[in-house]
C-alpha cells in the first residue's frame, strides 16, 4: 500500500494510434503530500487524483500550475494539469500551507 | 494557523469587499437605496452554507467535475449580472428595483463561492481541536482587513467629483465581471472541458501572484501571471462585450434624453 501510495502513476493503455491521458497520483496524509515530488512528461496533458486520506478538508493550490480545487476529508480530486514546459512547478495545500508542500517536476 | 487563517479569509473577501464597495458607491451616485445589501447577506450566507455541506456530492458529480463546473457557472452568472448592471447604468433611474436585484444577486453570488470556501475551512479546522482559537481569531482579523480595504474603496470613490464617480465605478466593475471569465476559464481548464494550452506569457516577474499587489490584482480583475491563450482570448471577447454594451447603451440613452 505504501509502494502504491508514494510513485504511483501508470500510463493507461495505448490502444490504437491514440493514447490516453496518463493518470498520477497523490495523497495527503497528516496534511503532507504523498508523494511531495511528481515527475510528469513535458508538453502532454495529465490527469492528477488527489485523495485527502485526512479528516479534514484540505485546498490544492499551485500559483505555477494555475490550480485550485477544494478535497473535503477522506475523498478525492481529479485535476488535470499541463501541457506544461519543462520546469518545477510547486503546489501547496492552503489549509496547511506549512507542512503541504510538494512540486510538480516536469522533464 | 493564525497567519494562515488571515491570509485565507482575507483573499476570499477582498473579492467580494470590493465588489460591494463599487456597487455601493453607484446605488448612492444614483441615489437609490442600499436595501439590496441588507437582504443580500442573509441569502449568500444561506447559499454559501448550503453550497459548502453540498460539496462532497457536488465535487462528484460529472465525472468529479463539479466542483469546477459550479464555480464557473457562479462565475458566468456574475459576468451576466455585472453586465446587465452595465447595460442599464445609463438608464439607471427607471430602473430602480431592477438595479437592486441585480446588485443583490451578484454579491449573492460572490458570496456563496467565497463564503463556502470560508466556511469549509473554519468547520474543518475549528472542529479539529487545539487551533480553534488561532483559526476564528484569525479569520476575523482577515475578514476586518478586507472589509476595511472595500471601506477604504467606497470612501475613495464616494470623494471623487460627480462626473467622475460614475466612469470609474463603471469601468471598475466592468474589469470585476469581466475578471469571472478569467477564472471560470482556467477551472474549465481544470476538469478539462476547455482545452489547457501553454502559457502565453509569464509576468510573474513584474508582479507575482503570490504578492500582495498580485493578490489584489487576482481580487479585483482576475489577474494570472501565466494566462493561457484561450484565456486571453475569452477575456478580450468578454471585455469588449461589456465595454461594446456600454456604449452602445450610452448612446441610445443619451439620444432619448436629448429627444
Amino acid at each position: 500500500m505504501r509502494i502504491a501510495a508514494s510513485v504511483c502513476f501508470f500510463l493507461m493503455l495505448c490502444s490504437g494510434a491514440w493514447a490516453k491521458t496518463p493518470v498520477f497520483e497523490l495523497e495527503i496524509r497528516d496534511h503532507l503530500f504523498h508523494p511531495d515530488e511528481l515527475r510528469i512528461p513535458a508538453n502532454t496533458k495529465v490527469k492528477l487524483i488527489v485523495y485527502n486520506r485526512d479528516s479534514t478538508p484540505e485546498e490544492f493550490e499551485s500559483y505555477e500550475l494555475n490550480r485550485e480545487k477544494v478535497i473535503m476529508g477522506g475523498r478525492k480530486a481529479n485535476i488535470f494539469i499541463g501541457p506544461l514546459a519543462p520546469g518545477v512547478y510547486p503546489f501547496f495545500g492552503e489549509f496547511n500551507p506549512n507542512t503541504a508542500q510538494g512540486r510538480v517536476i516536469v522533464e | 494557523m493564525l497567519l494562515t487563517s488571515v491570509i485565507l479569509v482575507l483573499r476570499e473577501v477582498l473579492e467580494a469587499a470590493m465588489l460591494v464597495s463599487v456597487l455601493l458607491a453607484l446605488s448612492r451616485h444614483w441615489q437609490q437605496s442600499i436595501n439590496w445589501l441588507w437582504w443580500s447577506l442573509p441569502v449568500g450566507l444561506v447559499g454559501a452554507i448550503v453550497f459548502a455541506s453540498l460539496l462532497d456530492v457536488v465535487t462528484d458529480a460529472f465525472d468529479g467535475a463539479g466542483q469546477e463546473l459550479a464555480n464557473a457557472l457562479l462565475q458566468g452568472l456574475l459576468y451576466c449580472l455585472i453586465l446587465t448592471i452595465v447595460v442599464l447604468s445609463p438608464s439607471n433611474a427607471s430602473h430602480k428595483r431592477l438595479m437592486s436585484f441585480l446588485m443583490a444577486a451578484v454579491l449573492s453570488c460572490a458570496m456563496i463561492r467565497e463564503g463556502s470556501e470560508i466556511l469549509i475551512y473554519v468547520v474543518g479546522f475549528a472542529s479539529a481541536g487545539e487551533h480553534a482559537a488561532a483559526v476564528y481569531a484569525g479569520s476575523v482579523i482577515g475578514a476586518g482587513i478586507g472589509v476595511s480595504l472595500g471601506v477604504l474603496l467606497y470612501s475613495a470613490l464616494r470623494a471623487l467629483s460627480d462626473d467622475r464617480i460614475q466612469a470609474t465605478s463603471m469601468v471598475l466593475i466592468s474589469l470585476m465581471g469581466v475578471g469571472t471569465i478569467m477564472q471560470a476559464t482556467l477551472l474549465l481548464e481544470q476538469v478539462d472541458w476547455l482545452p489547457a494550452g501553454r502559457a502565453l506569457w509569464d509576468s510573474s516577474w513584474i508582479v507575482s501572484e503570490q504578492s500582495i499587489a498580485g493578490q489584489l490584482l487576482y481580487a479585483v480583475f482576475g489577474y494570472e501571471a501565466t494566462p493561457s491563450v484561450l484565456q486571453i482570448v475569452l477575456y478580450t471577447v468578454c471585455l469588449s462585450v461589456m465595454f461594446g454594451a456600454h456604449y452602445f447603451s450610452v448612446m441610445r440613452w443619451g439620444n432619448l434624453n436629448e429627444a
